[in-house]
């Protein structure tokens, strides 16, 4: 295998050196036999040119006594020679003398020859010939030709040639020789160093070596580097074959915790999916029965105090006292417990993180005054004076309905605990981007120690004599509504000098509380009747607002006479007064239009204007005419003349009241007929679903929660149909509703009541401005 | 001359005719190389004529080539070294063939010159001695008259080289061959050429037989 291995450079090597020797040798060969042949021509053309000469002069007197005879046999003398072809003398003029061949036959001189003065001499077919003029003393007398052949010089090259072979056989073997030797000393260590290489290479041993050189020079250098290299490389790699092993071994424990660590987390969200589950299902029981209590709770509740109170009206006989005294009892306690309820269903909302809040821009002038209206009674009850305090516009980020909800508990508290003929104080401020609202009463004030206790659930206050009418849940839940919205529900208080309850919420900005003004959907929670007053002049506008805002009404101011008809289907006003001298639209145009629309038609229109055409007013529609100028009294008596005209068409159709629960059926029915309806009962949802596609009601008032079919599916399929796409429907249900649903039920129906609230007032006031009622034969 | 010539053409003649008369006068000032050439030209014909040469051409071409084989003793006579003469004693067979061939030849480093002699003892001047076949009767005193030394004998009278000459012209069919008497040539102390001997009919060492 060595052996094999050993070609390529060994070999080469040989072959160099062979080469290099033979091509030396032949080179100089070639030269010597080159220069040899050279000179021995040069000898032969000189050997023959004095043989010519001697012929020359011996045969001159032969020629110059004509002679041929004695010129031949000198001639003859050349037998001699025996390189010697033919020879022949000429006579001067070129003839033909005298003549020899050593073969007659193959070889004769020509015949004649040019005379030529000179000796010239020329190979041609192996053989030389020499023609020389003989001069004898100076005169030219002859010319002699003579043919050689060349055999001398080719055994001559005949013989160097062998020669040259036999040297170069020697030098091939002795370059052989040297060249073993330099394998020796060159081609076997560059030969094995190479096969280590290989290996290394090949197998990856490093731990092989080259085998040392024993001499000095470049192998050495060369073999001694390659090992220190392969020295290098090994350690390397041991070094890097170990980090390799560790590595591994570390990836693979990594790997075993990595799983062992994948199990357990898949495990533990195994267990936390399953908690999760737990939890939502929990969630979902929880409000189920948050939604169960609030219906099963207000049910019963809403017959005991809906029938108590009908009972106090003595409509189906007189009360002793003791039997009135027992219902009023009857009634308290279930109005306590209906608030106690609604507290804490809320309550628990709040803490459960479900309540939604709809928030949008409200008008706290607004909310002032609504409040206002509904607590008042209860404060004049008590003989405090209630004060609303706004001096600017101002707009917070709230649910209207729970900031009025705040605003109600806390002034009901200011209500409670101050000592008759007290003062109440609702004020509001901007503080930066805050609006800070301030409930101040004139009462006993509440001692340190209470007042970070007051805000906790279930906690009553000691200081008051006697016991106070309450759930105890109020400020609680009002702390964290006003949380909800981001606020801070705040006291001041010093023993004696009052207390004044503050909260602050994000306020609104200038620009969108100018559009929240004017905008109608604030203005429709607004409970108490609202007149659109059309008028361009502004003076004149003022003076009819000033009047019926002191009459009690609410009052939308238009300036604009062309958009009059647009609010007017906007805000579904309780009555429009109408200026006749407007443009770009007057009067006569807006009534007209305001009664040809059939969603404004029912408006009762008050024509206030300088132009007395009476006649005209009522040709196109008019429901009442005041000419200028306008006194309060005339004015409101026409709007209060409007708002009766609408009962005066009574309806013949009845009011249809779907409501599964049989006391609050009864109860709804016989409050509504009190007022004057007729009223249809539907107990369930297919029910009322029949009795309206037989005949179109009046209105609906609609339970949501119902056995079969739902308040929702019921509606959803009344829009749906154009024939009672525009029923009115109002809802009244315990539901509690989340925003969506509020969303919902305010887009398509007429109003929303909530059975946790005092809704019986509302619903009949709103009843009222809907459908006029039927004065019945029993009233 | 041409110089002067050509300085006298006053300018503004023409130039062909300037040559013309420029060139004429020249070729005519070297009338001996025109000779020379019409000479040669001549010579050429008359020997591309004349192929063969006849007898006296020959001898008188082997005449001068005698000498040219022949070695004369140094001591020679102090007249005989001023020229080369050869002289024909008797009857001239050659005419002027003779001063044809050997006009302006040189022999031994002198000027070949020819002599017509009648008496033997003006011999003694010539360098080689062409003897009339006609004197054969007076060869005796002749031979006798001759210098001791110094003097090519020839003749083509026969047994010339046994009757006492040197070379002796004979007839071969047509071609002129010679015999020679060496010892007649030593008696005369002249060398004769190896070459000379071997080209010779017959080469004869006997003296002279007296009569």
């Amino acid at each position: 295998m060595f052996k094999v291995k050993n070609h390529s450079i060994s070999r080469k090597l040989t072959w160099m050196n062979m080469l290099v020797s033979g091509a030396a040798l032949l080179l100089a060969c070639a030269a010597f036999i080159a220069y040899d042949t050279i000179t021995f021509r040069e000898a032969m053309v000189r050997n023959l040119s004095t043989q010519s000469q001697i012929i020359g002069s011996d045969t001159a007197s032969a020629l110059l006594f004509n002679d041929p005879q004695s010129a031949a046999t000198t001639l003859s003398a050349l037998k001699a020679a025996h390189n010697i072809l033919c020879a022949a003398i000429y006579e001067p003029d070129g003839r033909l003398f005298a003549s020899y061949s050593r073969d007659p036959r193959r070889d004769s001189p020509p015949l004649t020859i040019p005379a030529d003065e000179a000796e010239t001499h020329s190979f041609k077919n192996g053989n030389i010939v020499l023609v020389r003029p003989i001069v004898f003393q100076g005169k030219p007398t002859g010319i002699i030709y003579i043919r050689s052949d060349l055999e001398d010089l080719d055994q001559r090259l005949r013989q160097y040639g062998s020669i040259a072979g036999v040297v170069l056989l020697a030098c091939l073997m002795a370059a052989l020789l040297v060249s073993s030797v330099f394998r020796k000393a060159v081609a076997e260590p560059i030969v094995g160093l190479a096969e280590v290489a290989k290996i290394v290479s090949h197998d990856k041993n490093y731990s092989i070596r080259a085998s040392p050189a024993h001499r000095q020079g470049e192998l050495a250098i060369l073999i001694d580097a390659f090992n220190e290299m392969l020295t290098h490389i090994q350690e390397n790699e041991a070094a890097l074959r170990k980090a390799h092993d560790e590595l591994e071994q570390r990836v693979q424990e990594r790997t075993v915790q990595l799983e062992t660590a994948k199990k357990e987390l898949e495990a533990f969200s195994a267990s936390i999916l399953q908690a999760k589950g737990e939890l939502e299902r929990a969630s979902k029981f929880k409000d189920q029965f948050l939604s169960t209590m609030s219906h099963e709770l207000r049910t019963p509740l809403n017959a005991v105090l809906g029938f108590s109170d009908l009972l106090t009206e003595e409509r189906y006989g007189p009360l002793n006292d003791r039997q009135r005294r027992y219902i009023g009892h009857i009634h308290t306690g279930g109005k306590h417990l209906l608030r106690l309820i609604n507290d804490i269903l809320d309550l628990s909302k709040i803490e459960a993180g479900r309540l939604q809040l709809a928030i949008e821009s409200v008008s706290v002038k607004t909310a002032f005054g609504e409040v206002a209206d509904v607590m008042r009674p209860l404060a004049e009850k008590k003989s405090h004076s209630l004060l609303v305090n706004t001096l600017n516009e101002l707009s917070v980020r709230a649910d209207a309905v729970r900031f009025k909800q705040v605003l109600m508990n806390l002034i009901g508290n200011a209500i409670k605990f101050t000592p008759e003929g007290g003062k109440i104080e609702l004020a509001a401020r901007q503080l930066g981007e805050v609006v800070r609202v301030e409930v101040r009463d004139s009462g006993p004030g509440i001692p340190p120690e209470e007042q970070q206790r007051i805000f906790e659930a279930f906690y009553r206050s000691t200081q008051t004599e006697k016991t106070v009418e309450g759930t105890g849940l109020g400020l609680a839940i009002t702390k964290r509504l006003v949380e909800l919205h981001g606020g801070h529900l705040g006291l001041e208080s010093q023993q004696g000098m009052g207390t004044c309850f503050y909260f602050t919420l994000p306020c609104v900005a200038g620009l969108e509380a100018e559009k929240v003004r004017t905008s109608g959907s604030v203005l429709r929670t607004s409970e108490t009747a609202r007149i659109l007053v059309v008028e361009d002049d502004l003076t004149a506008a003022h003076l009819l607002q000033s009047h019926l805002v002191a009459a009690g009404y609410g009052v939308v101011l238009c300036g604009q006479p062309e958009r009059a008809l647009e609010m007017a289907i906007e805000l579904r006003p309780s009555a429009v007064t109408v200026d006749i001298m407007m443009k770009p639209v007057n009067g006569w145009e807006l009534l007209s239009s305001l009664k040809s629309d059939l969603r404004t038609a029912q408006i009762p229109v008050i024509v206030v204007t300088v132009v007395d055409q009476p006649a005209t007013g009522s040709l196109l529609g008019a429901d009442e005419y005041i000419v200028k100028p306008v006194e309060k009294a005339t004015l409101v008596g026409a709007v209060q003349r409007c708002l009766n005209l609408r009962g005066r068409i009574a309806p013949t159709r009845p009011l249809l009241v779907v409501e599964d629960d049989a006391s609050t059926r009864e109860f709804i029915a016989e409050l509504l007929s009190k007022h004057g309806y007729v009223v249809s009962v539907a107990p369930d949802g297919a029910e009322a679903r029949a009795q309206v596609a037989a005949s179109l009601p009046e209105l609906v008032i609609l339970d949501l929660i119902l056995p079969d079919v739902s308040g929702f599916q019921l509606l959803a399929e009344w829009r749906v149909d154009p024939r009672t796409a525009d029923l009115p429907v109002f809802v009244l249900t315990s539901k509690d509703l989340t925003t969506q649903e509020k969303d919902y039920i305010r887009a398509n129906t007429g109003a929303l009541f909530q059975k946790q609230e005092q809704w019986q007032e509302a619903l009949i006031r709103q009843l009222q401005r809907a459908v006029p009622p039927v004065l019945t034969e029993k009233s | 001359m041409p110089m002067t010539r050509s300085n006298s053409f006053a300018p503004g003649q023409s130039a062909p005719r300037n040559c013309v008369l420029n060139h004429s006068p020249r070729v005519w000032q070297y009338p001996t190389a025109i000779i020379a050439i019409l000479a040669f030209l001549c010579v050429s014909v008359s020997h591309a004529q004349q192929s063969r040469p006849n007898e006296y051409e020959v001898k008188a071409a082997y005449l001068f080539n005698f000498g040219r084989f022949v070695k004369w003793p140094t001591t020679t006579a102090p007249d005989k070294s001023g020229s080369f003469a050869v002289c024909v004693l008797g009857q001239d067979p050659f005419g002027t063939i003779l001063d044809s061939t050997l006009a302006g030849e040189a022999l031994d480093g002198k000027r070949v010159t020819t002599r017509r002699i009648s008496k033997p003892q003006d011999a003694a001047a010539c360098r080689i001695l062409f003897i009339s076949s006609a004197e054969k009767n007076h060869l005796k005193e002749i031979l006798s008259a001759l210098d001791e030394d110094g003097v090519l004998t020839v003749s083509d009278m026969p047994d010339f080289s046994q009757r006492g000459g040197m070379i002796e012209f004979v007839m071969d069919g047509d071609r002129v061959r010679f015999e020679i008497n060496l010892a007649n040539a030593e008696n005369a102390r002249l060398t004769l050429s190896s070459e000379l001997l071997k080209v010779a009919v017959a080469v004869r060492k006997n003296v002279p037989r007296g009569d």
